[in-house]
């Protein structure tokens, strides 16, 4: 019987990654005419990459589209710790800070020039990637705005407004958002959002000045208000049973996205694309509202080198070319995803950007106006684990028959197990 | 024979002079190990030097891109006081016992009838019964999942026909074992099926003819004849399905999309396996991940020490 293999290879697995030495070796020795840049499945960075060989045909680009933001981040690492690593890497925010706090696995960007376009990216995006002692480890390509993307058939339908301005007045706060949510359940009997988890908590625990760490970053997760705040408006929509209890990019969520059973999601500027590819028939019945409680930002991705890469010159004049302003705006009208180079907001092509997808809401306007106002705070390399624990947290309330009472002592002791503090 | 050994002592040539130790003698000598030394050399690579450094990063604050740090037994330590060890350790032996007891009793019973002597198309129905085995795990629980699922699935719509609320399957504990448990059931039941069915058809036929002449039925056949006669190959099944369920990792991970490497957001269906591949290879906290794996090995040593009791008092009775 053969049972044992699968031990002995995780076991194999977990000691070959862990037997070289990290950081072994230096960078360079490629030909410099070609580079291989991982990326993450699904958010169309083919339609960059092939922009750029229009303007450099004599350099190839390898494209592998490893999977997810997390898995790619995964593959990095093990490749860092001893295997073959790409020339060219695309970082999610929330992962950015583990790799921040190992500098010297990367090419600090400030050799190839970086802090020539330091001025040209928002300030606050730019700053999560500088590690402690000043380097710089990766360029910001995009910024995720936050919105609501809601469906202008279902709210027609429950009685509610549908044009963008009524519907942002609905929800001024997120109290006022749950309790629109419950009008639409009494009046269709049907679930308002897909979950609490992200649509509510991870939306307004984005939108605080200080989150799990203060600013001279130590952990406040257990003390900060802001967050308890943000925790608490998540138990009550989770128990508001307002919630289809459908965990955001599970196969089911997609399936109840296709199917129209969710009349509004939260709706970060990557969403759009997610919401495009999973429910292709509905478009033109979307439409875009603002987020309650103000602006605030979740995710965007960053485009690191490592230190051992072979051709560091090439992917870095992929990064000059393809995320300088003028390169952003252009990936902004190919997938939608926000520039974060404040100096092209104003420009047309941006400022007056539509969708049709979304009943040619003002996608642009919208989510340049949600990171303009934003106020930036410290994400710390355990702030995914902790967000992850108070998701999990809330979904246990919501999905899993858990107690709202208890929920915030049992997130708040299982950080303390996950990080060791 | 004693005395043929005397008688003959005497007449037993001379050993023949020693061989000069040329180089073809040496060459003669060390090709076995040459023929057999392939396997070795990946079994040093790959098994057994994974296996002892295992050991060695469980001792360290090991981060893969950063510092690595020794700690003695600290991982060992903080292992035993972290309750999400002990649900996966729970979890694990639920899922176990969920998925082998049923599993053996399933194969026992078709085994029985698939020896039947009047059975018609023996061959296709002992054949049909390995698909599930030859089956990828990831295709049989993506289907399975679906099967199961709250609000599409087939068996939520059935129990809805008569009257029963939609179960959360992968969100609720028990849901997610018993999820699991049947995936395990679907895949191994045909294998442990063939096993028993191997060792049945070794039982002389006349020995059931017997004993329905002499007026026993068929619970009683089965009951005295079936289960004594595969009573070895019983012991082997339970403890070989004791070790693969210990290790139960490709169902869980695949079962809730949302969040993979916990098996759900309160951790109801991580294994101690996934647990392992979480710490090692989600948080990327190695020398964590491998005092896990030590912790594994020392539970399937146990029970190895266990079977080898249990068989050898088995032989002793016979």
């Amino acid at each position: 019987m053969t049972l044992r293999p699968p031990l002995l290879l995780a076991v194999a697995a977990l000691v070959l990654a862990t037997s070289c030495t990290p950081g072994a070796g230096g960078g360079g020795g490629g030909d410099g005419k070609s580079f291989e840049f991982w990326s993450f499945a699904a958010i169309n960075q083919k339609l960059s990459v092939d922009a750029y060989r229009a303007k450099r045909p004599d350099v190839e680009v390898k494209l592998t589209e490893v999977g997810t933001s997390v898995e790619t981040a995964q593959a990095l690492t093990t490749a860092l710790a001893g295997g073959k690593v790409p020339d060219l890497v695309l970082i999610q925010g929330d992962n950015l800070p583990q790799f921040v706090q190992q500098p010297q696995n990367f090419v600090d960007l400030r050799t190839l020039g970086a802090d020539d376009m330091a001025g040209d990216y928002l300030d606050w995006v730019w700053k999560q990637s500088v590690a402690k002692d000043g380097e710089v480890l990766g360029v910001p390509t995009d910024v995720g705005g936050m919105a609501v993307a809601y469906r202008t058939d279902l709210f027609a339908a429950a009685g509610l407004p549908t044009d963008p301005e009524a519907v942002s007045a609905l929800w001024p706060t997120w109290d006022a958002f749950i309790e629109t949510g419950k009008r639409y359940k009494q009046a269709t009997g049907k679930a308002f959002t897909d979950n609490a988890a992200t649509s509510v908590f991870y939306q307004a625990v984005n939108q605080v000045s200080e989150k799990y760490y203060s600013e001279d970053r130590k952990l406040v997760y257990e003390t900060n208000p802001q967050v308890k705040a943000a925790f608490e408006l998540g138990i009550k929509a989770a128990t508001a049973g307002i919630t289809a209890g459908q965990s955001s990019f599970e196969s089911a969520w997609s399936a109840g996205m296709a199917q129209g059973q969710y009349a509004a999601v939260s709706a970060p500027s990557w969403m759009l694309n997610t919401i495009r590819s999973t429910a292709p028939d509905t478009n033109g019945k979307w439409n875009i509202a603002k987020i309650p409680g103000g602006s605030g930002n979740w995710g965007g991705s960053y485009l690191a080198i490592p230190k051992r890469a072979k051709n560091p010159q090439a992917a870095w004049d992929y990064i000059k070319e393809m995320q300088s302003p003028q390169g952003q705006l252009e990936h902004f009208t190919r997938v939608g995803a926000l520039p974060s180079t404040p100096s092209v907001y104003q420009d047309p092509k941006l400022a007056d950007a539509k969708d049709p997808f979304f009943s040619d809401a003002p996608t642009g306007k919208i989510y340049t106006d949600a990171v303009l106002g934003l106020k930036p705070f410290y994400i710390g390399p355990d702030s995914a684990t902790i967000g992850q624990e108070f998701l999990n947290a809330i979904t246990n309330v919501e999905q899993s028959g858990g107690d709202p009472a208890t929920a915030w002592d049992d997130a708040v002791r299982n950080i303390k197990t996950a990080i060791g503090g | 024979m004693t005395a043929v050994a005397v008688t003959l002592a005497p007449v037993r040539p001379a050993p023949p002079p020693p061989v000069p130790r040329t180089y073809r003698g040496l060459g003669e000598r060390l090709a076995p190990y040459a023929y057999i030394a392939p396997f070795f050399i990946i079994f040093a690579v790959f098994g057994l030097f994974p296996f002892a450094f295992t050991f060695y990063v469980a001792l360290f604050d090991w981060n893969p891109i950063g510092d690595q740090v020794f700690i003695g037994v600290d991982n060992f330590t903080r292992m035993f006081g972290d309750p999400r060890f002990w649900n996966a350790a729970g979890n694990t032996v639920s899922i176990w016992a969920l998925s082998t007891i049923p599993q053996l009793l399933l194969a026992l019973v078709l085994a029985h009838v698939l020896n039947h002597a009047r059975l018609r198309f023996a061959l296709f129905f002992r054949m049909s019964m390995l698909v599930p085995y030859v089956t990828s795990v990831a295709a049989t629980a993506i289907v399975f999942v679906q099967l199961f699922d709250r609000d599409y699935g087939l068996l939520n719509w059935l129990l809805g026909l008569v009257g029963v609320q939609p179960v959360d399957f992968v969100q609720s504990t028990w849901g997610s074992h018993v999820l699991i448990a049947t995936m395990v059931i679907w895949r191994w039941f045909g294998y442990t099926t063939l096993l028993y069915l191997a060792s049945l058809q070794a039982v002389p036929r006349a020995i059931y003819e017997a004993a329905a002449i002499d007026g026993a039925g068929a619970w009683q056949r089965f009951r005295h004849i079936t289960v004594p006669s595969l009573r070895p190959v019983i012991i082997f099944t339970v403890v070989t399905s004791t070790i693969g369920g210990l290790q139960i990792f490709t169902e869980p991970l695949l079962i809730a999309t949302g969040a993979p490497l916990t098996c759900g957001a309160v951790r109801q269906c991580q294994t101690l396996t996934l647990f392992l591949y979480e710490q090692g290879f989600g948080q990327f906290e190695f020398g964590y991940g491998s005092a896990v794996g030590v912790a594994l090995f020392v539970m399937v040593v146990a029970i190895a020490a266990v079977n080898y009791l249990l068989s050898s008092r088995i032989r002793a009775d016979r």
